[in-house]
This record gives C-alpha cells, structure tokens and sequence, in this order.
C-alpha cells in the first residue's frame, strides 16, 4: 500500500508539479543509487542508470496504477537501467565489492578481528562465484535489504522465483564455506 | 535467520558502497532540459504539419513526397512486410522481336534468345537475365514494393534517370499479382522504361544498361 503522503505526492508529481517529484527523487535516491550500483556493479553507471530512471519514472507516471507502492515500481526502472550498463560493459559484480577497510574496532580481540575479516573475504569470494542471477537476488535481500515482493519487482521475476533462487544460493554457499 | 543469512546480513555492513551522489539537481536540470525541448519540438511539428500541408496542396509536390522513388512509369514504395509473393508467372507470349510495336533496345545490341509480349510490354530473355520493356509515356505504370531497410537508390543512366534495387523486394505489373524480384535496375529512355533485372551487382547492372542500344 503506498502511504497517503506518498500518493498526494505522486499524483501532483503525474499533474506536472516538478516540486513533488523531486520530493520523491530525494526520498528514493539513495535506494535507487544502491540498487543501481550492486547490479550495474560500477559508481559511474549507476549514478547514471538512477537517473536515468527516475527520468522515465517522471516520463511514465501516467501509467502508474494509482494506490500500489510507488518504491517498488521506481526499482523496477532503476533495475532495469542499470542491467542494460551491465550487459553493455560485460561487468562482473565481483569486480566492484570490496570489503571496507577493517577500522580499528575498540576492544576487539586482534586476532578475532582477522579471523572474522578472513571469514568475509571467503564469502565475497563465493559470492562472485555464484549465478548472476543468484547473485542478484541475495544482493537485494541481504546487502539492500528489500523484502521479497521488492526483490521480484525489481528484479523482474516471480515472488516464487526469488524463493527458489535465495535457497539455491545459500545452500551453495554454505557449501562454499564449509 | 541461518548462520549463512547472518554473515550476509554482517558482510552488507562491511561492503564499501560510495556515497550517494546528490541526484535532485541533476535530475531537475534534465527534466527542465526535456521540457524545453518538448516546446522547442512542438513548435517544429508545428511548422512541419504547416509545410506539409502546403506541400500536399500542390499535386506535383504530393505526388513527390507520398512517392518515395520515382521514376516515369515505375514507383517504389516502402512497406513493413512484403506482401505474400508468387513465384514467376509465364512472360507472355512469345513473338519474333520485330513484331513489338516499338524498336525494341537490346544490351550491347546483342538478340535475345526469347521474346515475349505480356504484361503491358515485352520481355526479352538472355542467359542470366531479363529485360523488359514499356512505352511509360502511355502504359501502366509499374509498382514496387519494397521492405524498410532494402537497399534501394537512385542512378543514372547515360543521363536519364533511374533507380537500382540491391535485393528482395514485390513487383506488382498492371492487372498481376504480386511477384518476388531481386536485383533491378528501372530506367528511363526516351519514352520508354526499362527494367533490368539479373543476379549482378549495381555496377554491372549499371554498366549493361549504359550498353542497351
């Protein structure tokens, strides 16, 4: 359900008011860039894809169905923007991730902190080993921490596609990291 | 949550995201950017649907702007999807070359092994490729049809004009139906239009038909 600020905003936004569709570009834009960049796997393109969407979202808001969540649909767009930038510069996400640099956690056991950073390393690293597709939808579950319904909105697939795809992809991991 | 679902939901935290860059301005400017456009565009359609207008009020013009590729007695115009096509129908009726009611050209001035009256003019055989031959300023015109992206231009023939078709494409003679055709080249002489049509290229095709006497 979209909430009632949200469908006044949408709605003055699809009368023209360009006020109000920068409200939802500054409510959604973070959203939207860390969509864009975990699948276009690269900062420049998915500053660009997310414009790029919400560019066509403003172009496409007639065609909204007024009353269902506005956020999903906007993934959508933005999703698919920037697996077009995938596609076109062959990226792989691995090439992207990297894991921050450790600071120095106070009263964190030195060695507890190198093991656990280890640890991570080797579930990236069998991470970029999986299916991109497999890929993508624990990307969407875990690092952007969209619900199921959001994942298969924005990944363009069935809410039962995004089930079977989570538990194909941690089953292999967990096998990764036995 | 499994063990494996934790140290995702860990790894998120631990993954270097860059900031998010300020998107409001740069998507206000290009909206803005849209919007002019827009009216700049609307202007221009504007224009456009007046000289066009003007344009199809003079016969002459209409005539030249509907029809993309003219010539006398021949016009090619652009379809999505051909039509379905027959294979090739039987000439005509053969008769001796000076029976045609007109001198008929002949390429490098060389006989034909068949010649053939049908179709509004005659055909004349030679191995690997066909002529035909029509007095445009009084006959049917001949109708092309020819798929979007078909190589299709137009040439030159010893000063007249003509076009060249580089592949596949309907030809619809009066009173027929709709045939395939592959390389033609029509042309105009005189009175008269030829249609040449053989599995050459444009230059060849170009060079026979400068030889037709």
């Amino acid at each position: 359900m979209q909430s009632p600020a949200e469908e006044t905003l949408v709605e003055r936004a699809r009368r023209g008011d360009a006020a109000a569709f920068e409200e939802l570009v500054l409510a959604y834009q973070t959203i939207a860039f860390r969509v864009a960049f975990v699948i276009a796997g690269d900062a420049a393109d998915a500053e660009e894809a997310a414009q790029d969407a919400f560019v066509k979202a403003y172009r496409a808001l007639g065609r909204f169905r007024t009353g269902e969540p506005f956020r999903p649909w906007l993934l959508t767009i933005v999703a698919n923007e920037a697996r077009n930038r995938r596609r076109a510069r062959g990226r792989r996400l691995a090439l992207v991730l990297r894991v921050a640099p450790e600071p120095g956690a106070a009263g964190e056991d030195p060695e507890t902190a190198a093991l656990a950073a280890e640890r991570r390393e080797r579930l990236l690293g069998a991470l970029e080993e999986l299916r991109e597709d497999d890929r993508d939808v624990l990307a969407c579950r875990y690092f952007l921490d969209l619900s199921e319904e959001e994942t298969a909105a924005t990944l363009g697939i069935a809410r039962g596609t995004v089930k079977s795809r989570t538990h194909r992809a941690l089953a292999r991991l967990q096998e990764e990291l036995r | 949550m499994t063990p494996v679902e934790i140290e995702l939901r860990d790894l998120a935290s631990h993954l270097d995201v860059p900031p998010t860059p300020p998107l409001v301005g740069a998507v206000r400017g290009r909206l803005a950017r849209r919007r002019r456009r827009r009216r700049v565009l609307a202007v221009g359609m504007a224009a456009c649907v007046v000289m066009l207008a003007v344009a199809l009020a003079v016969p002459v013009s209409r005539a030249s702007l509907l029809r993309f590729f003219h010539v006398r007695g021949a016009t090619v115009t652009f379809v999505d999807r051909l039509p379905p096509l027959t294979p090739r129908l039987p000439l005509g009726e053969p008769i001796a070359p000076d029976e045609a009611s007109f001198r008929l050209l002949l390429p490098s001035g060389r006989r034909p092994t068949g010649v053939y009256a049908g179709d509004g003019g005659y055909w004349l055989r030679y191995p690997g490729l066909l002529l035909f031959e029509f007095r445009s300023d009084i006959g049917y015109p001949i109708l092309k049809k020819a798929a979007l992206g078909t190589d299709v231009e137009h040439v030159e023939v010893r000063g007249e004009p003509g076009i060249w078709i580089g592949s596949r494409h309907a030809v619809f003679l009066p009173g027929g139906p709709p045939r395939a055709a592959g390389h033609v080249l029509i042309w105009q002489r005189g009175s008269l239009t030829l249609r040449l049509e053989a599995a050459v290229g444009r230059e060849r095709a170009l060079a026979i038909a400068r030889g037709v006497r």
